[in-house]
């Protein structure tokens, strides 16, 4: 499967994890790792698979390296349909009342301009005891055995 | 060989710049020095206790030395141990991550009075630094006078309660101190108005959680900027909790004037008030949270006078800065990995191809990265319950246990 994994980060958490999530699916797919901040609406590509992993920051918002995607897709308002992805989010619950809040952020965007998340948005706290890559590497198989399902199906 | 580039300061914006330059030449030798025999500067010994989510960065900064191939030289101070010319000819470019470790002081009478600290001193006893003097006395009414989220930080462990810091690494001597106080009453004064008061919104609205406080907000005023307007926000719907017995009481607009004692002791804080008016708080203890300076080691301000360009962060020809070294005590942890980004391009490009100073010979003494992990082990397996980590506060101790080997 062609697979690219997008990350919003703040303090680097996310990117490394997305580095990580994406050494450990490349022997079997191909796989490419971009920062949102590099990546433009108009690059989604129906015939990959879209792993995003996005951190929170400030009052729930979206992580500095998110902003500039969130605002193009405002601007563009791109037609995703055909677009699968599915999304990570990295919180903290000592955020109690915000926890988490970027990846939906990003999920509602995407999801508002017709892509289809694979799986369910899996949360890391960062005050928890689960190490993110733990519960990534696992997310990361899920869905992307779902996503060959539903992608063969679709097409 | 490679080009070498030595770090001094092992705190988030020297960790941020070692990562940006390897992953762009994996091939520098680059070396993180610090002063003392652990990692990290103010991760393990600034951001609070209970805000275990924050220090989880350094999992990040681990990866330097597990597989980025940066090395740990602990326990060398740059400027005393070894001079900033001597550390320049050993290595290709060094780079000034030093932080501030400096108090800055109120200057006004009554500051050298028993019950009466600075935030960086209090800090720094609370997270077990080395070099930390003892906890101040503390007494049951605190005025802690800053605005910044240091001052809130110290607001808010001094209003917890013994359940509320579990899972901290906070140590025993510590939890005891802030336990033991029985502080009835703190009241948190800002020399500027609400609107300019340098504190998140977020480390605000935290307060509303504290199990045992009731929040009082005086004179917050208003304003027209839409940023500011976010803090009075936070200000007001912490403002009325009734939680509990512990007072917090936020004034602003409060310029200190004097700290008044009786035999020696703190009894009361004097201020002016906007309108000329003098205000007294009676009070046992007064901690001061109003920023951090220059540290002795490393002469800064000539450094920064003589910069080539600071704003690039370029002190002289193969010498750099970046962090608060070069900012000043201002930014977050994100704001020192941006810093250290544009950094990094710079560095390497100034490098280009050239390269092949050796870096520093091996020597006695000096902490390596297997040696910090040695202590990192020591603290974990020893935490007691409700607790993450039991640091080691002793530099001897520390030494002892890198070396065991
Ligand atoms: C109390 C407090 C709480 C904070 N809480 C947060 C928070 O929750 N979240 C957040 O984002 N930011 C927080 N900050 C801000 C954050 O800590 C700083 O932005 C950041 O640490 C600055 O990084 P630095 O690397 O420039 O300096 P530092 O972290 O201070 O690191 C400097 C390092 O240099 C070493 N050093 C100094 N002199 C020498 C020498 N001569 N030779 C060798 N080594 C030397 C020191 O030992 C230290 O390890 C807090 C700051 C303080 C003071
Ligand atoms: C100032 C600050 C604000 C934060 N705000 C939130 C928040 O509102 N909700 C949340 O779930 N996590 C919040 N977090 C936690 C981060 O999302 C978490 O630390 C994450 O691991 C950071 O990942 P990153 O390094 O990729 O940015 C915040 C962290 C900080 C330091």
């Amino acid at each position: 499967m062609n697979i690219t994994v997008l990350y919003g980060t703040e303090t680097g958490n996310a990117e490394m994890l997305a580095e990580d999530v994406a050494a450990h699916l490349e022997g079997a797919h191909e796989v490419a790792c971009t920062n949102l901040s590099d990546f433009a609406p108009a690059d989604f590509d129906p015939g990959q698979f879209y792993l995003v992993i996005c951190s929170t920051y400030g009052d729930g918002e979206l992580p500095a390296s998110a902003k500039p995607f969130a605002e193009a897709m405002e601007a563009e308002m791109p037609d995703l349909a055909g677009v699968h992805f599915a999304i990570f989010g990295l919180g903290d619950t000592e955020y109690e009342d915000t926890h988490n809040f970027g990846s939906r952020i990003i999920a509602e965007m995407l999801q508002a301009r017709g892509a289809s998340q694979i799986g369910e948005r899996v949360l890391h706290d960062a005050s928890g005891g689960d190490m993110a890559d733990d519960l990534a590497m696992d997310w990361a198989d899920s869905v992307v055995e779902l996503a060959a399902q539903q992608m063969k199906e679709d097409a | 060989m490679p080009a070498s580039v030595a770090i001094v300061g092992t705190g988030p914006s020297g960790c941020y710049l070692a990562q940006a330059l390897l992953k762009a030449r994996p091939d520098l030798r680059v070396d993180l020095i610090d002063r003392l025999p652990v990692p990290y500067g103010l991760v393990r010994y600034g951001v609070a206790a209970d805000h275990q989510g924050t220090k989880a960065v350094t999992r990040q900064f681990e990866r330097l030395f597990e597989r980025q191939g940066a090395r740990f030289i602990g326990n060398l101070d740059i400027g005393a141990d070894v001079t900033l010319d001597d550390l320049r000819g050993c290595y290709d470019a060094v780079v000034l991550a030093a932080g501030l470790s400096v108090d800055r002081c109120l200057q006004i009478p009554g500051e050298d009075l028993a019950g009466v600290a600075t935030a960086g001193e209090v800090i720094r006893a609370l997270n077990e630094h080395p070099d930390s003097k003892a906890l101040p006395p503390l007494g049951r009414r605190v005025v802690v006078m800053g605005n910044g989220n240091v001052a809130i930080d110290l607001v808010r462990l001094l209003a917890k309660s013994g359940e509320e810091l579990a899972g901290t690494d906070l140590g025993e001597g510590p939890s005891a101190w802030l336990q033991s106080a029985g502080v009835e009453a703190i009241d948190i004064i800002g020399r500027s108005p609400a609107a300019q008061a340098k504190f998140d919104p977020v480390m605000v609205k935290e307060l509303h959680r504290l199990a045992h406080v009731r929040i009082a907000v005086e004179g917050a005023g208003s304003t027209e900027d839409a940023e500011a307007q976010k803090r009075l926000d936070a200000l007001a719907a912490i403002d009325g909790t009734t939680h509990g017995d512990r007072q917090l009481t936020f004034r602003f607009g409060l310029t200190p004037l004097a700290i008044e004692g009786q035999d020696g002791r703190v009894t009361a804080a004097r201020f002016r008030d906007a309108s000329g008016v003098e205000v007294t708080i009676p009070c046992d203890t007064v901690l001061t949270a109003i920023g951090f300076q220059s540290c002795t080691n490393l002469s800064r301000d000539d450094l920064l006078v003589d910069a080539l360009d600071l704003d690039a962060g370029v002190l002289a020809a193969g010498l750099y800065a970046t962090g608060w070294f070069r900012r000043g005590p201002r930014g977050t942890i994100p704001d020192n990995r941006t810093d250290a980004q544009v950094l990094a391009a710079r560095i390497l490009n100034d490098l280009g191809e050239t390269g092949g100073k050796p870096g520093l010979p091996a020597t006695e003494g000096l902490v390596d990265h297997a040696g910090w992990k040695r202590i990192d082990a020591a603290e974990l397996a020893g935490a007691r319950p409700g607790r993450c980590r039991r640091k080691i506060a002793d530099r001897q101790t520390m030494l002892e246990i890198a070396q065991d080997r």
